[in-house]
């Protein structure tokens, strides 16, 4: 389904127009849109973001323009693109979620080979900055395996379940959304933060907490990725702190099939190019072929 | 006119400092991104490790296509932190990572309007561009900068007529530019503003009593620069959502946005 494994993270690429200019969006493996939900979402008060040693926290709060709005104003857009669009889903209750790609299925009608502006659905059950939903289903293996399942009776388009990494065993996890019919999982989604301003006496964020991620998050990310991957036999995609080739291939060897850059993005929007050619080289210097080969490279120390 | 937003190496021409603790930087490139409105920015990479991770907007505070095609641009920063001090020591003959022009800059004023352009500390920087761009197109202007005092005047030449406002009184005018303008414009004026959340927060409230128009270039934090993350929100007038300041603005009608305060 994707071209080549390397794909824009959910949140960091709006849509795709942003950054037309700068980044040459069809060549790239899969463009995982901003979350979209049932309703219009302003998003979280301001300040949303503050940088962090070696990363950043945000607290957008899935700000995104609603379903309907998706599906008029983006979904013509998203048509015209040769990458995978892979449509990232989020809601308070398992109803919205199933909603938002009831809605999504009848406007980009039956699955083909492509050009319906949706080749698949990354569903968000572990977004930190909402109070409800979100990391509330994504840490529960019960509510994700239903919700899993619900979905899977909506759409024949592929089912990534996005998950989080603030729970004690991301395995368990990762076997619920198997066993509910996820086509695959991807990992990691952000680490819950909080910076104080010593000065003010006053959190940096105005909703306090907020997702953490940029190479910071790395070590997590692979090692939930590794973990992910010999808990279940659906692909894994890696994400979490990729901004070059080096990044991208520590979640190839621990069990990836396919990575996300999403932060790296804001720093150098030109890296992504730069991390599928560093993997293709990679790969013919060591005579690797196939992008899931690269995990059988991975030596015990 | 849609100028395209480009990411290019800018070669660092000079670097040098104009006040305590603020500098101007000159860069210079070849092709490419187009030329800036007053009020557009640029967002440098100033390291190429992870610490600190963001690139840092920086508003033009001048631009000028020079013989053989190369332009020249510049800009001036205070050193504030870890970035802007890392900045700071990029020296004459290297490069650094530039993305721009960005945003949407300062809107020309009416034929009726007198143009004021009121800078508080390092927000001079745009307000320098657009009052050449005005004085090119035969408009009059008048800039107004304020510090808090005298030893902290930048060393950087000012419009003809620019007038001085510090807090304490030690040169030009003693007070901010806001009670300068309060006190010295009385026709219909067009505010362009620059400086400090209060500042700005100020500068609308005496835009709203004089029935004055008032476009003023907000300041927050940035992820992306590009209007992709939602990071630079700043809270509507009207309550309903918000706006992003590097797509939406940075130069905002002073009516858009609840600057608080």
């Amino acid at each position: 389904m994707l071209a080549n494994p390397v794909g824009l993270a959910s949140g960091t690429f709006g849509y795709g127009s942003e950054y037309e200019s700068l980044v040459d969006v069809d060549s790239i493996g899969a463009l995982y849109t901003k979350a979209v939900t049932i309703e219009n979402r302003p998003g979280n008060r301001a300040p949303r973001i503050v940088e962090t040693p070696s990363g950043m926290l945000n607290s957008i709060g899935l700000a995104n323009p609603g379903v309907e709005a998706f599906i008029a104003d983006k979904l013509p857009e998203l048509r015209k693109r040769r990458c995978a669009i892979i449509v990232n889903v989020a809601g308070s209750t398992e109803g919205e979620y199933l909603e938002v790609v009831r809605r999504i299925e009848k406007a980009a009608g039956p699955r083909t080979a492509g050009g319906t502006g949706v080749d698949g659905y990354e569903i968000n059950v572990s977004c930190p900055n909402v109070r409800h939903g979100g990391l509330a289903f994504g840490t529960d293996p019960i509510q994700i395996e239903r919700l899993t399942r619900s979905l899977r009776g909506e759409t024949e388009r592929p089912l990534i379940v996005k998950l989080t990494p603030n729970v004690a065993d991301i395995g368990s996890i990762a076997v619920a959304a198997e066993a509910g019919g996820a086509d695959a999982v991807s990992c990691i989604n952000t680490l819950v933060g909080m910076v104080i301003d010593v000065d003010a006496c006053k959190t940096s964020l105005a909703m306090g907490t907020g997702g953490l991620s940029g190479p910071a998050v790395r070590p997590v990310g692979v090692a939930c990725c590794y973990k992910a991957n010999r808990a279940v036999k659906i692909p894994v995609i890696g994400l979490g702190g990729i901004s070059c080739a080096q990044d991208a291939l520590q979640y190839l060897l621990a069990g990836a099939r396919a990575v996300q850059v999403g932060t790296g993005t804001f720093v150098d929007p030109s890296c992504v190019s730069k991390v599928l050619a560093g993997i293709e080289s990679w790969m013919e210097a060591r005579g690797v072929a196939r992008v899931e080969d690269i995990a059988a490279r991975l030596r015990s120390v | 006119m849609i100028v395209p937003v480009k990411q290019f190496e800018a070669r660092i021409i000079d670097n040098r400092p104009i006040a305590p603790s603020w500098r101007e930087l000159i860069l210079s490139w070849d092709e490419g991104a187009g030329v800036p409105t007053p009020g557009q920015f640029l967002t440098l990479r100033v390291s190429p490790y992870s610490d600190p991770l963001l690139r840092r907007p920086f508003a033009f505070s001048g631009f000028a296509s020079t013989i053989n095609e190369t332009l020249r641009a510049s800009i001036i920063y205070q050193i504030r932190g870890k970035g802007t001090h890392l900045l700071s020591e990029l020296a004459p003959g290297g490069s650094v990572d530039a993305i721009g022009p960005l945003g949407k800059g300062f809107p020309l004023p009416e034929a009726d309007e007198e143009s004021i352009l009121a800078g508080g500390g390092i927000g001079l920087g745009p307000l320098l561009y657009f009052a050449k761009a005005l004085a090119a197109a035969g408009r009059k202007n008048v800039l107004v900068l304020g510090v808090r005092s005298a030893s902290l005047l930048p060393s950087i030449e000012l419009p003809a007529g620019a007038i001085l406002c510090t807090d304490d009184g030690s040169s030009g005018f003693r007070g901010t530019p806001v009670d300068w303008i309060s006190r010295n414009v009385s026709g219909k004026a067009h505010i362009y503003g620059c400086g400090s959340a209060p500042m700005l927060a100020s500068l609308s409230r005496l835009a709203g009593e004089k029935s004055w128009k008032a476009s003023l270039s907000a300041e927050q934090w940035m992820a992306c620069g590009v209007g992709a993350c939602m990071g630079c929100a700043l809270p509507k007038s009207d309550g309903a959502g918000y706006m992003r300041a590097c797509a939406d603005g940075p130069v905002f009608d002073s009516t858009e946005i609840n600057w608080g305060v």
